[in-house]
């Protein structure tokens, strides 16, 4: 509040940019920092503030519940937090403000008693323009509400339990108090603090613990504080708990505001009042708002994910041995301690696990070789031992951290433990020491390798090419196939029969044989089908080499997909391993054929509109739920221009844990490299065999459902026939104890699988979390990747068994629902009519949620997307880890005409490039030559009037004619490398997919539309809300009955 | 006479219709408690699903034949419900599904088997009521 000042910089900004920096530094947002649970336990009437929180600011180890962490927060973890950028500022013009807490609480703090209250706020700081008034009365206001501790604790200094004292009376008399005391902090703050230091050893000067640097002027205060030190005073105190929050004392200068205001005044440092309380969120105000249009919103202001994905940092620097957040992401990291809280966070409460995601080189998951001892794991639980087991009884025995069973260590695997409870071997023990480890286990013969195809080869296969694609990309990729020698490969092709190939190594050609008994299938040679790739080496290259050639007459438009696939299904049951499919056509024949539908408008909007987005046939899921079973993953790739039932084929992907690839209109001119270069990597990325999955996670919490590409062995068992680092799962998460008693809850991922080496390994992941006891906390460790992820997954299963716009709708309910709840934390004690206020750490929420409603498989109705593409999303969403889906949902729009213009190139401007925009059509120029990228396209669209220059040197003499047929390729001039360069480099960085490039040229229709404009999620598109209008309407449903 | 034995069958057939939902709902606790595989479990309620359809629709129809119309009305709800669940191609259950609809199968199971036991008690009642009256009858 009162926080809007017209001179801030613009929102984005980065602290260093902004002219207070320095002051800044202090910490001004840290509400989320290493303290996070502090400050809110100030508010509740709970228990001492560090026990509830078992905040574990210390890197070097798991805190335990009883240290009092919060009032000295080691230097170290605090330096982190100064770095961290402020982002939130926003622009006071603009109407986003940001709160910045935690450094304003010297108020309640500061005892000496002091008649002047908020006067300062009264008095608009001449630097403050417009705004300033309004901003100023407000300021006073926001203290009343949280202070719910009783002054009483003061003398403890202890959190001061239950009382929850009328927070407004305690406000104003501790109000005058605090300024007084203020005063000289004002313009030399600095000073003092040094000063001060000496006395309490254990404050950084850095850090603005308010409680600490408050001393200078009282230093009665400080003791309270500190437990330890006598509360000699007898003044009321009421926020002792303020001690925590990261606010810069003497600093008050939380935002760059405040800090101007101290040395304005040069007095008592106003803002203590307001901000003592105030918790950090962010708010937009949609009210009247000068310089704002009718919306009574500044478009220009609304917070956008420009900078992609950002990982919330705060947890990591808690727990240091966690996991890297590649592998494992909460929705939110405070795991709410009771039933009634877990049921007012409306948002999932859950994980996204990407057990193999790439770790960049240095960070690779150690392997430890247990051959010696076993791996350790809890006897009850069947934890594996992790960081955060503890060792007692001289080191003879360990406690498991998930349900503490004290179990013991055995003999080989002893050592002795030091004063501090740390193993003396602690630095040769890596799954001591690291998140994420890997253990060899040796428990049966793994198995090899196996890739088997099953091509289609009816006339539409042939004439777009794909078989030719498919058999070079194949034929490429055979060298660098996993596994070595022990890689298996197989094939078989189908139209209206199905073709078997014998490879037998003493071959020189392979022989084909012919099956046209549909009904009744059967395998001819099962030993031969299934060859090792090294020794076959020579037959499999003829065969492929031979394939587009032998078919190139086929004139037959049957698909007896079924059969083909029940005899694939029979070849393979005995080892298991990857089938990779390439359909080209509905299947018609036989088992399994599918009818034509999804072309019939009537049934939009009706309630049997989802039937089109589920499998037709059970045998499909029948198919699917057998390939599990003995442990054969599949991979759909799907090239019709016609309809497919995607719906029905991507259920085999769906369930085995594969992963469907859609290519609408395949034609080998254009598609030919996005589908080498995605079937090559399907085929040689790193790969996990017949892999189960299992969460562990703490007494009390359970993981209750799953979401992603899997089958579900048991209740929490994921079987994986495959997994390789582009898939994700998400699970939620539920409490089954009303009431949690311990301070952190820990997960363990565990994945069991056999590496393309042929060794048997379990992938363990570790993370830790700390419960909370409220629900300010509990937003504020939220991170919006993942709830975006789940949220999707959620929305998407929806659409299994609803209509598309109840999907949309039930988003759109739960975002409304978490931000009412949230403003009901808040809005009242402010008084924050006419404003939407969220958490800074779901500030991207609504956008997101936005764009989930428009992306492919929710968008619209009928005429919106192909009921094929839409399925094909999908399967695809469903399996994407974080940041590809956040890419997906926002991607990226960046302008290269000045690069390309520009005669040098050095590396930094290569990066100045990836200066994103936001998604609308006004940040398009027509002067301008843009780049969409979301991560499986790149739209390049060229503005109407762009230099006839740029379009020469970039398509060749043919600029002029129909952009859908222009292929980019690299040409002889300057700009055209540039431009190669510049999307190789895009390319590299998100290897997962290929990002064709689709041409675009403005006002081109309907391409422009297709490509474009519906990947411009903040514009208002067909019936779906702009950003603006969806702010709006997020704050109209939350102000009902608010 | 003839009212106790037809009373006598129809306990019988709903002592049989009692036993397969109990099957079922046993193979879906076991499955819960991961005491057997999803592919089995489902395997094997799939094979108990229409015989306890079958036999149910017997029931209700013996129930119309023999003129306890008032029972075979009770039936009525239960077959209906079952009619409906195979028209729609939803009574047998899907194995790559079954974890998150074990709930929603579970409850669908004990509710069928209240009403079964429901419908057993009434029927020992007229057993028994028609076999005093029937004694009566004798003197």
């Amino acid at each position: 509040m009162g926080t809007e000042n017209p001179n801030r910089p613009n929102y984005p900004l980065r602290p260093a940019a902004s002219p207070f920096a320095a002051q800044q530094s202090t910490t001004p947002f840290l509400p989320s920092g290493p303290v996070p649970g502090s400050e809110a336990s100030a508010f509740r009437p709970a228990p001492p503030a560090s026990s509830q929180f078992p905040t574990p600011p210390f890197p070097t180890g798991p805190l335990v519940g009883s240290e009092p962490p919060a009032f000295r927060p080691p230097p170290s973890s605090r330096s982190n937090d100064l770095v961290r950028p402020p982002p939130s500022y926003g622009s006071p013009t603009s109407g986003f403000q940001r709160f910045p807490t935690p450094p304003l609480t010297s108020t309640g703090q500061v005892p000496p008693p002091r008649t002047s209250l908020a006067g300062q706020a009264v008095v608009p700081p001449p630097t403050r323009p417009s705004p300033g008034p309004v901003s100023l009365l407000s300021q006073p206001q926001p203290p009343s509400v949280p202070m719910g501790t009783p002054p009483q604790s003061i003398k403890t200094g202890q959190s001061n339990p239950n009382v929850p004292l009328p927070a407004d009376q305690h406000f104003s008399t501790s109000r005058p108090n605090t300024q007084p005391s203020s005063p000289p902090m004002g313009p030399s703050y600095a000073t003092p603090r040094g000063t001060f230091q000496p006395a309490f050893p254990g404050y950084t000067n850095t850090q603005p613990n308010s409680v600490a640097q408050a001393p200078p002027t009282h230093p009665a205060s400080f003791p309270l504080q500190h437990g330890g030190y006598a509360p000699p005073s007898t003044t009321p105190f009421l926020a002792q708990q303020r001690g925590y929050v990261p606010g810069p004392p003497t600093s008050t200068p939380s935002g760059l505001y405040s800090g101007n205001q101290v040395q304005q005044h040069g007095m008592a440092p106003p803002i203590a009042t307001s901000q003592t309380l105030a918790e950090d969120f962010s708010s937009l105000s949609l009210g009247s708002v000068p310089g704002s249009f009718d919306a009574g919103l500044d478009a220009a202001a609304l917070p956008r994910p420009l900078d992609g994905d950002v990982e919330p940092k705060s947890f990591a620097e808690m727990y240091p041995m966690n996991c890297s957040s590649r592998f494992l992401r909460l929705t939110t990291s405070g795991v709410p301690n009771s039933q009634s809280l877990a049921s007012r966070w409306h948002l999932p409460l859950g994980a996204v696990v990407c057990p193999l995601a790439e770790a960049p080189a240095g960070e690779e998951v150690p392997v430890i070789n247990f051959a010696t001892t076993g791996i350790i794991r809890c006897r009850r639980c069947r934890t594996y031992v992790n960081p955060y087991v503890t060792f007692t009884d001289n080191g003879r025995k360990w406690r498991c951290n998930i349900c503490s069973l004290l179990n013991d260590v055995p003999s080989e695997y002893f050592a002795h433990v030091d004063a501090t409870g740390r193993r003396v071997d602690l630095d040769q023990r890596p799954e001591l020491t690291k998140g994420s480890v890997e253990f060899l286990y040796m428990a049966r013969p793994p198995m090899p390798p196996l890739y088997f195809f099953l091509i289609d080869v009816s006339i539409t296969a042939v004439q777009s090419g794909m078989l030719e694609v498919m058999a070079q990309t194949i034929k490429s990729c055979l060298d660098s196939l996993p596994g070595s020698t022990r890689t298996q490969i197989g094939f078989i092709t189908y139209d209206s029969t199905i073709h078997f190939y014998n490879m037998k190594s003493s071959l020189t050609q392979p022989q084909m044989m012919v099956v046209s008994d549909l009904d009744d299938i059967f395998v001819p040679l099962p030993d031969d089908l299934l060859v090792n790739l090294s020794e076959s080496r020579s037959v499999v290259e003829a065969f492929l080499d031979s394939l587009p050639s032998m078919f190139q007459e086929n004139t037959n438009v049957e698909s007896a997909f079924g059969p083909a696939l029940k005899a694939a299904f029979m070849v393979m049951s005995q080892l298991g391993g990857k089938l990779l499919i390439f359909q080209n056509t509905l299947p018609s024949l036989g088992v399994g054929r599918l009818r034509l539908r999804g072309d019939d408008i009537r049934v939009y909007g009706t309630d049997k509109e989802h039937m089109l987005r589920v499998p037709e046939d059970p045998f499909y899921k029948q198919m699917a739920a057998d390939f599990t079973k003995y442990q054969i993953a599949v991979n759909v790739y799907a090239f019709s221009d016609k309809y497919t039932d995607i719906a029905s084929l991507g259920t085999l992907a769906k369930y085995t844990g594969g992963q469907v690839y859609y290519y609408p209109s395949f034609q080998s001119s254009i598609h030919k490299d996005k589908l080498r270069h995605e079937l090559a990597r399907d085929l040689t990325r790193e790969t996990a065999w017949e892999a189960v999955m299992r969460i562990r996670c703490g007494k009390g919490v359970r993981f209750t459902s799953y979401h992603g590409n899997f089958m579900l062995r048991s209740t929490d068992l994921l079987a994986l026939p495959a997994v390789d680092c582009d898939k994700a799962y998400a699970a939620q998460l539920s409490l089954e104890e009303t009431l949690l008693t311990t301070q952190t809850v820990y997960f363990q991922v565990a994945l069991l699988y056999t590496s393309s080496s042929g060794e048997r390994r379990i992938r363990v992941h570790t993370a830790a979390a700390p419960v909370v006891a409220d629900l300010g906390e509990m937003y504020r460790l939220a991170d919006t990747g993942a709830i975006i992820s789940l949220f999707s997954r959620l929305a998407i299963e929806k659409t299994l068994s609803s209509k598309l716009e109840d999907a949309r709708n039930a988003v759109q309910l739960r975002i409304v629902k978490a931000l009412r709840e949230y403003r009901n934390l808040y809005a009242v004690q402010h008084r924050l009519s006419g404003r939407m206020i969220y958490p800074e750490s779901l500030k991207f929420l609504p956008l997101y949620g936005l764009a989930l409603c428009k992306s492919t498989p929710l968008r619209g109705g009928y005429a919106d997307a192909q009921p094929d593409e839409r399925c094909a999303a999908g399967y695809t969403m469903m399996a994407l880890p974080v940041k590809s889906l956040l890419k997906l949902l926002y991607p990226d729009l960046v302008r290269v005409d000045d690069y390309l213009v520009k005669i040098s190139s050095q590396a930094e401007e290569l990066d100045n490039i990836r200066k994103r925009l936001p998604l609308t059509a006004q940040s398009l120029d027509t002067r301008g030559l843009y780049i969409l990228d979301d991560g499986f396209r790149f739209v390049i669209w060229f503005g109407r009037s762009i230099s006839p220059d740029i379009t020469r040197n970039l398509l060749g003499e043919e600029f002029i004619t129909d952009y859908s047929k222009v292929s980019l390729s690299q040409r002889d001039n300057e700009m055209s490398r540039k431009l190669m360069k510049l999307l190789d480099r895009f390319r590299e960085s998100d290897p997962s997919y290929f990002q064709l490039c689709h041409l675009v040229r403005q006002g081109e229709q309907p391409r422009e539309g297709f490509f474009l404009l519906t990947n411009l999620v903040e514009d208002q598109i067909g019936g779906a809300n702009g950003y603006a209008d969806w702010m709006m309407l997020l704050f109209r449903q939350i102000q009902q009955n608010a | 006479m003839g009212d106790v034995f037809a009373w006598l069958l129809f306990f019988f057939i709903l002592i049989a219709l009692l036993v397969m939902i109990v099957f079922q709902l046993m193979c879906l606790a076991d499955l819960e408690f991961d005491y057997i595989n999803p592919y089995d479990s489902a395997s094997r309620i799939n094979n108990v699903v229409l015989p306890e359809f079958i036999t149910q629709g017997v029931l209700c129809f013996l129930f119309l034949v023999t003129g306890h119309w008032v029972m075979s009305l009770l039936c009525v709800p239960y077959l209906y419900y079952n009619v409906r669940l195979y028209l729609r191609r939803q009574h047998l259950i899907d194995v790559t599904e079954i974890f998150n609809l074990l709930n929603w199968e579970k409850k669908q199971r004990l509710f069928k088997l209240g009403y079964i036991i429901l419908l057993l008690f009434m029927c020992l009642f007229w057993m028994i009521f028609n076999a005093l009256e029937e004694d009566e009858h004798s003197f």
